[in-house]
């Protein structure tokens, strides 16, 4: 069992002023879990041992033959390729850049290529245009939860903002032009918004805290730089809600990059695109060993890639980052243990 | 030979000429010091040049394949603007950073390249600097490097 920190225990992030008020008020239930640590661990439930694929942010634009196009069917290829065969792929959001149906009409054709059933949410680039209009009519829900040998899965829609164009008259597309802009500077902090949040009480309530849960959403449940809505302004909820667990495994799209970290119950990797890598914000991160190299703007595959997470019975994860290019050290070269 | 020498008379005459001109008008003519309003105003130029920068940061127009500077450099990071100039292996050479802008706007874009002195390169130049006010001078320094943190808004004083 791996030991848990104080800081992890108590919800903390150094850099997180929030998480660490929210540690503050939720004290009495993190300290009946740090009782329980053992324990709970060795009454999780037992699941069927699988392994799923993860893929995100293919940013495709309504341009022929587009170098990203080809970036996603490779991902798509290499999903394909993966022995034992993944049950199911997960795909986290930003299928299209600019939220145009042709886009997204492009990417379901893409994804259709996989040999296995896929799942999907939205990200703030697929939606703005029509609010998630022609998403929801490929696509359907927002958000959804089903159960897959023994592990709960959950996937919601963190990209919601409050409205901020109706006041100033824009059109739909000047709306989703400032929200194309990772730095927008008049969109807002995101979030699920308390119907989702809501739905998520009433789905985990009588799931037992001992099922292993996996969710996931566009951006990150924490704090990690909210100028880029690398964050969800809700995240101190929803990891609330799922405190009740033994354990939370949280992936997230959004950020393109590798990133790891941990809050409480839960733990949270970020994701590769397959379109380009951001640049680390200017923040320290609270595991600095798990991140990639920079990329070289020559290589238009180097830092994206696809994803597999294979879960043994004890819920026991190994996340692989599958870069085209191997900008990975040494260290989760093999996959990362979560 | 004494062609040059006869101009390298002309030049020290003139030379002593001005000079004589300078130290005798130095007491009316001294750059007097800016005024208030007038550091508003050059500072005030400069914020123009960097939000026509970050407009320019952030358009596809610059591009044919519909991605920014943006794209890949949110708030200028990742540009290193002091580590420039420097050896670039996608340039081949050791090169500025405006190379380095064109080389991104005509391979990864895919666009056309700007003119070095263009208002437009300026302004990019402008934009991506000024996103790292303050970072220290570090000439071939191989690491990725963040602009300077930002709580919200476009990043620099607006006018």
């Amino acid at each position: 069992m791996k030991k848990i920190s104080r800081r992890q225990f108590l919800g903390m992030t150094t850099k997180a002023g929030a998480a660490t008020v929210f540690a503050g008020i939720f004290a009495p239930s993190a300290a009946s879990m740090l009782g329980l640590g053992g324990v709970a661990e060795a009454t999780t439930k037992k699941i069927k041992p699988f392994t799923f694929a993860v893929l995100t942010d293919a940013h495709l634009y309504d341009i022929a033959d587009h170098k990203f196009d080809h970036i996603l069917e490779k991902a798509v290829s290499d999903v394909n390729s993966i022995r034992p065969r993944p049950d199911f792929v997960l795909y986290a959001g930003d299928l299209g850049q600019s939220g145009k149906k042709d886009e997204l009409l492009k990417g379901k054709r893409i994804l259709d290529k996989l040999k296995m059933p896929y799942k999907i949410i939205p990200g703030e680039h697929d939606y703005y245009l029509d609010m998630g209009k022609a998403w929801r009519g490929l696509f359907g829900d927002e958000h959804w939860s089903f159960n897959h040998n023994g592990v709960h899965f959950i996937g919601m829609n963190s990209i919601l903002v409050p409205d901020f164009w109706t006041l100033k008259g824009l059109t739909p597309k000047e709306r989703m032009g400032m929200m194309e802009e990772l730095e927008c500077h008049n969109c807002g902090a995101w979030g699920v918004g308390e119907k989702q949040l809501d739905w998520l009480a009433r789905d985990v309530k009588n799931v037992s805290p001992h099922t292993p849960v996996i969710i996931m959403t566009h951006s990150p449940l924490w704090d990690y730089y909210p100028r880029w809505n690398f964050q969800t302004y809700d995240a101190p909820q929803i990891r609330e809600t799922l405190r009740k667990f033994d354990k939370v495994i949280s992936i997230h799209g959004h950020v393109h990059q590798v990133v790891y970290n941990e809050i409480g119950n839960m733990r949270s990797c970020g994701l590769l695109s397959t379109s380009w890598p951001w640049p680390y914000p200017p923040v320290e991160l609270e595991y600095p060993h798990i991140k990639q190299r920079r990329a070289d703007p020559g290589d238009f595959e180097d830092g994206l890639g696809s994803h597999d997470i294979a879960l043994d019975a004890d819920f026991g994860g190994t996340v692989h980052w599958r870069e085209f290019s191997d900008l990975l050290p040494d260290n989760i070269k093999k996959g990362l243990k979560v | 030979m004494k062609k040059i020498r006869k101009m390298s008379f002309a030049a020290v005459t003139s030379i002593i000429v001005v000079s004589g001109a300078l130290i005798i008008t130095s007491a009316v003519q001294a750059k007097p010091p800016r005024s208030e309003t007038q550091i508003a105003q050059e500072r005030a130029a400069l914020m123009t040049a960097v939000a026509k920068g970050d407009a320019l940061w952030h358009s596809a127009k610059l591009g044919n394949n519909g991605l920014a500077c943006a794209n890949c450099h949110p708030d200028g990071s990742a540009t290193n603007v002091h580590t420039w100039p420097k050896f670039q292996t996608n340039l081949g050479k050791v090169g500025t950073l405006r190379e380095m802008i064109n080389w991104c706007i005509a391979v990864p874009m895919q666009g056309r390249i700007l003119e070095y002195d263009s208002e437009e390169m300026i302004a990019m130049e402008a934009y991506a600097t000024f996103a790292h006010r303050g970072v220290a001078i570090a000439p071939a320094k191989d690491e990725q490097h963040g602009a300077v943190p930002v709580k919200s808004g476009p990043g620099y004083p607006r006018h």
